[in-house]
This record gives C-alpha cells, structure tokens and sequence, in this order.
C-alpha cells in the first residue's frame, strides 16, 4: 500500500495554470470515479481550492509510478490540457512525505496566509465528495481524519490562527481587545469605501449591534446603510454622532482632517470617557494624530494596523514552527495506527482460534481421562493451551514482524487459510 | 496540621503551575486542571483552617503562620469570585503562585508558643476576629485591584504605542479589567471601613480608646483615605482608566506597607 499526492499549489503554479487544473463539485465527483480503477488506483481525494489543485490517491504496492502516470494523465481531462502545461509545475510526494503534505495543508502551514482557518473546511468539502463518489476507502478515511485531528491540535495548541492577519479584521480584533465584546457596540463609518465596508461587515459578524454610515455624498451611504442594515447619517451632523459610537472607521477622500482633536474630546465628554476606537484607513489622513493623545481614545492609522498585521504574521510563523513538530508526531501515530490496525486484531484472532481447538478437543476426550481432581482437570487445560501458544508463538511473532502496513492481501490470505471470520 | 497544610500547598503548586502554563500556551485543558487542583487546594485549606480553629480553641487568624495562611485563603476565594463572574483567568496566573509561596512561608513558620491566655483575652469578644477576618478580605480585594490595574496599564501603554506583545493577546480586554477593578475598589473600600470600625471598637471596649497613633493605624487610614479618593474619582465619571489605575498600584503599596511595614515599626499592633 502506498499513499500518493500529486498537485499545484500557488507557491508552484501561476494562477493561470491552477485556474485551468481546477474542478467544480461535479468535475470532481465524476474524475473520482473515472480515476479510481481498484486495481492501481484504489482510492483517491480531490482538493480543488483557488490555491491548490491536488490529487491524493491510495494505491497497491510497486504499482507507485503508475499510479503517478495515471494522476498526471488524468489532471489533462482525457489530453484536453497539454501535458506540458501543467506537468513541470507539479509536486509529487509518496507516503510519508505525501501524509506530511496533506496535514500541513489541513493544518493551514502550507497557505498563502499561514494559520488561516478555511483550508480545513475545504478539505472536509473534499473528503464529503469523495465519500459520497466512494472513492474514499480504509486508508483515506484514516487519513483524513488524522489530518483534521493534527489541525485540531496545531490550532489548539500553537494558537496559529489567534491573531488577525488582515487589515479588515483589524477593527475587530482591537475592539474585542478595548471592549469586552463587540456585543452591542456602535460602528461609524466615514465615507464608504471598499475597506470600510468589509471592516463593517466583520464587526457585525462580531456582535455589532448599531452601524452609523456618513457620507459626503448620500447616495453611496444610503446604499451601503441598506445592504448592511445600517442607518445613514448626515456628515454635518458628525460631531453628534461621534458620540454614540465606539468604533470609528474613516476612509474618506477628504484632504483635512474630518475628526480634529476638538471634536473627538466634545465626543469623550458626552460619552462620560467611555473610550472610543478610531480606525483610520484613508491617506492622507482624516483624523488629526493629535486625537490619538487623549486619553481613553485609541487611533490606528492605516501604518499602524500595518505594522500590527505583520508582527501577527511574524507571530504566526513561529507559531508556525511549533506547529511542524506537532505534524512530524502526527505522522509517526498515524503510520503506528496504520500498521496496528491492520495486523493486531487479525493475530489476535488466530491465536483465541487456536485456543478454542485446544479447549474443543479436550471436551470432546474428556470422558476417556477418566476421574479428574479438578486440580488435574485445570492442569491438563493449561498444558494443552500452553502447548499451542508455544508452537504458534515463532508464527505470530513472524507475522508481526514481517507485516509492515502496506499490504492487505497478506493478511486476507491469513484470514482465509485460518477461516478467520471478518 | 502542617501535613495537611502540605497537601495545600501541593495542590496549589499544581493548580499554580497550570495556571502559568495556559497563560503561556492558551490551553484551555491546562486551564481546566489549575481551576480543579485549585478547588481541591481551597476545599483542604478550609479544612485545615477550621482544624486549627477546633485544635488551638482560638479563632485561627491570631499568630503570623495563622494570617498569611488565611491571607492565602482570602486570596484564592477573591480570585475564584472573579473567575465566576468575569472568566478572567489571567488574574490566577499572577494570584496562586503568590498563593502558593503564602502557604509555604505558613508551613515553614512555627507556631508561636501558646500564650493561651492572651489569645483568649483578646478573642473574647466576637468583634476581634470580625476585625481581622474582615481587613484581610480587604486585602484580598484590593490585590486584585493591584493586579487588574497592572493589567490595565500595560494594554492601555501597548494600544497607546501600537506595539503588542505577546503577553496583550492573553490579557482579558481594558473594559473587563477596568471593571473588576472599580468593583473591587469598592468591595475592598466597604470592608476596609468596617473591619477599621470593628477594631476601634474592639479597642474602646478593651481599654477604653479608640486611637493609639501606632503606624499600622496611621497608615490604615492613609490607606482608607486613599481608597476613598479612589471610588470618589471613578464615580465622577464612569470610565476614569489610566488615573484610577496608577492609584490601584499606589493604594496596593501602602497596603503592603501597612501589613508588614508597619510591623517593623512596632506599636499596638504587634501581629500581622
């Protein structure tokens, strides 16, 4: 038995080749069936998401670089897709290695944005699809669901994904971090551009209860106000509404300041020094800098979440480190796992099989030993027990020793010459 | 009752030692087993105290092995308040390793030889304990206090000059901090005011006078005073933060002075 993964990812492939490899549901469920034959190519996966296009497949043993031949011709939709194309762009990695590919990508270490969550639903997207193909078998339900519990630990135990790597998140997460939660809070937006809008979304996601929108022109924000269930404001009315709100975003195309340090203090005092949170993403800026010195207020410039952004990431990668440790223990449970799987229960089973001829035999000559003190009667059974232990003993032992997890064959064969039942 | 205290501690030194660990590691398992060695610890520690209580025949918070071990007690039952009402978890990484040296120092102390006679003179009223009990409650209240706005200061300083480490991520947020410490600002003020009201009390009906100008009195008072200032300003206005805070750490000295300090000064006050 070997494990194969072939694929592209956005470290290996332009967008323009991966867009062209990629499958739709439909594509996939119906290349899964075409692929797996049984005899090279037993099961198989497909996770097809913008950043990647792989093929996982479970195959017989030495059958490894026909397996790969058949990925490959198989990723050219019947030589629709020239070969050429695609083919230099590929990875191609075989059990361990292919094992320690596919935690890593589920474990989002393999990402453009590493520790970000979504990978690993995508793998479940692919893993159901399979499923429901029937193409995901003994070996790949293994697999995958050890990749999910590696994710599960990398996530838990390195904190990979705590900190906000995207400007837009910003505002959440730093609300979360003033206030005790979003639950409730007031959201202004200042001009309505494309950021602002996507900040206002995450903050509704998180609980934001009331979302203001100010726009020079009413228009847009009165769009915007309907698309997010917001109320649309009056910019003159400005400094009013300043005060109801906990979180300020700005992103207007103004040349001065919108907020001056005046107005966010007339605001603090209306709000009873309740702090406020100020977002700035428009250059040049729209809030004096000098606003940031008072205090209960909190200004992040768009330099400032920057600067936050990377030092997450910088966080993530070493979080990131820990994280292959945990994927290099995951794969040596998951090969143990693998081999005790297989080999364990059938030994077990051979050696109580035995056991119970030893203890039919001696029921059925009982009567011809005569009187027994059950002293004797116990004895005679442990001998005749022992006798078969000690004469299978070399047998198993060999079994369990020369097995090495990669062929079911061997141990049907076990099974049928013993008529071990299944 | 020291093998008894010994387990305490062993527990507390677990549930510490875990504590510490998911602070660093934000691992909720980690943060599971401090909170249940900490139950453990809290549940033979009220036994060992009630033991002593039954054994010695005075109410055992008399002698300096006696109060910190109480001390640590009112410490653990503050932090489990706080845990119960705002999940605040971080506050237990910096209260049970205190906690755990606390009842160190009680194991390694020895009990003062038995003036049987002068504990039962000065336990003969009911207002005694009530005194102690209550002022080491207030103690309790107002680390918490010390620590949350410890917490306060370094969020708001970060947010401030956008450089987060990574001790921020596993802060509870400003307003959570700001509000256990205004809360127990005000429990710590309330039983300050009628654990110093007990003890003049307490000394009127034992010689007649209220006051006897010995430093630990002296700075109780610059402590209540000082804690007063403190609810009198965060009342004024609802949020008051980096100010208020920076006398939360201020108050939290004089307590500790007034506690030890004022010992070494020597006095009326003769015991912790």
């Amino acid at each position: 038995m070997s494990i194969v993964l072939v694929g592209v990812n956005h470290k290996s492939a332009p967008v323009a080749v991966r867009e062209q490899l990629a499958f739709t549901e439909e594509a996939c469920a119906a290349g899964l069936r075409s692929l797996v034959d049984g005899q090279i190519v037993r099961e198989a996966l497909i996770v097809s998401t913008c950043n990647r296009v792989e093929v996982l497949t479970e195959t017989a043993n030495g059958q490894l670089s026909d397996s790969t031949e058949r990925v490959i011709q198989f990723l050219s939709r019947s030589d629709y897709l020239p070969r050429s194309l695609y083919e230099s762009l590929l990875y191609t990695h075989a059990d361990d290695q292919a094992v320690r590919h596919l935690f890593r990508v589920t474990s989002s270490l393999d990402s453009m944005v590493v520790g970000e969550p979504q990978v690993m639903g995508q793998v479940r997207k692919a893993y159901s699809i399979a499923l429901e193909a029937g193409t995901a078998g003994r070996i790949l339900n293994r697999l995958v669901h050890h990749a999910f519990r590696t994710a599960k630990r990398v996530r838990n135990e390195t904190g990979i994904g705590a900190n906000a790597v995207s400007i837009s998140y910003m505002a959440v997460e730093l609300g979360k971090k003033i206030f005790k939660s979003l639950k409730g809070q007031t959201a202004l937006l200042i001009g309505a551009g494309e950021m602002a809008e996507l900040s206002a979304r995450h903050l509704i996601n998180a609980g934001v209860s009331r979302v203001l929108l100010a726009n020079r022109t009413e228009g847009p924000a009165a769009r915007l106000a309907t698309e997010l269930g917001g109320e649309a404001v009056s910019f003159d009315q400005l400094s009013n509404y300043l005060a109801e709100a906990d979180i300020v975003i700005c992103s207007t195309a103004a040349d001065h300041y919108v907020i001056t340090e005046q107005m966010a203090r007339d605001a603090l005092n209306k709000r009873r020094n309740r702090p406020s949170f100020f977002i700035d993403i428009s250059v040049p800026r729209n809030i004096d800098p000098a606003v940031g010195d008072i205090a209960n207020v909190f200004v992040f410039d768009i330099d400032d979440l920057e600067s936050v952004v990377s030092s997450n990431i910088r966080e993530r990668e070493r979080a990131a480190e820990r994280a292959e440790l945990i994927v290099e223990s995951e794969i040596m449970q998951f090969q143990q796992a693998l081999r005790a799987l297989d080999i364990g229960p059938t030994i077990g089973a051979l050696r109580q099989k035995l056991q119970d001829i030893a203890r039919l035999e001696l029921t059925n000559q009982r009567n011809r030993l005569g009187h027994l003190t059950p002293e004797q009667e116990r004895a005679v059974e442990a001998l005749l027990v022992s006798t078969v232990n000690k004469i299978s003993h070399p047998l198993l032992s060999h079994m369990r020793r020369s097995y090495d997890g990669s062929d079911a064959e061997t141990i049907q064969a076990w099974r049928d010459i013993f008529g071990l039942e299944d | 009752m020291r093998s008894l205290l010994l387990a305490v501690l062993a527990a507390y030194v677990v549930a510490a030692i875990h504590a510490v660990l998911a602070f660093i590691n934000k691992r909720r398992a980690l943060q599971r087993v401090s909170e249940l060695a900490m139950l453990i610890g809290f549940v033979l520690h009220t036994a060992a105290i009630v033991a002593d209580w039954v054994i010695y025949g005075h109410y055992p918070l008399f002698y300096f092995r006696e109060t910190v071990s109480f001390l640590a007690w009112t410490l653990v039952a503050s932090y489990a308040l706080v845990l119960y009402r705002y999940r605040a978890r971080a506050l237990g990484t910096f209260t049970l390793p205190l906690v755990s040296v606390l009842i160190f120092i009680a194991i390694i102390t020895r009990l003062e030889p038995g003036g049987s006679a002068e504990t039962s003179t000065i336990s003969a009223t009911w207002l005694f304990p009530v005194h102690t009990t209550l002022l080491l409650f207030a103690y309790a209240a107002f680390f918490v206090v010390f620590v949350t706005s410890i917490m306060y200061l370094l969020q708001e300083r970060e947010l401030k000059l956008k450089k987060f480490s990574a001790i921020f991520h596993r802060l509870p947020s400003l307003t959570t901090v700001n509000e256990i410490a205004t809360s127990s600002a005000a429990i710590g003020l309330t039983l300050l005011t009628v654990g110093i009201a007990t003890g003049m009390l307490w000394s009127s009906s034992r010689d007649g006078r209220l006051w006897h100008n010995d430093p630990k009195e002296i700075f109780a008072a610059i402590t209540w005073l000082l804690y007063l200032l403190l609810i009198l300003y965060r009342s004024t206005s609802r949020w008051r933060g980096r100010m208020a805070a920076w006398m939360g750490v201020a108050g939290f000295a004089l307590v500790l002075f007034t506690f030890f300090g004022a010992r070494l000064m020597g006095g009326y006050h003769v015991f912790g």
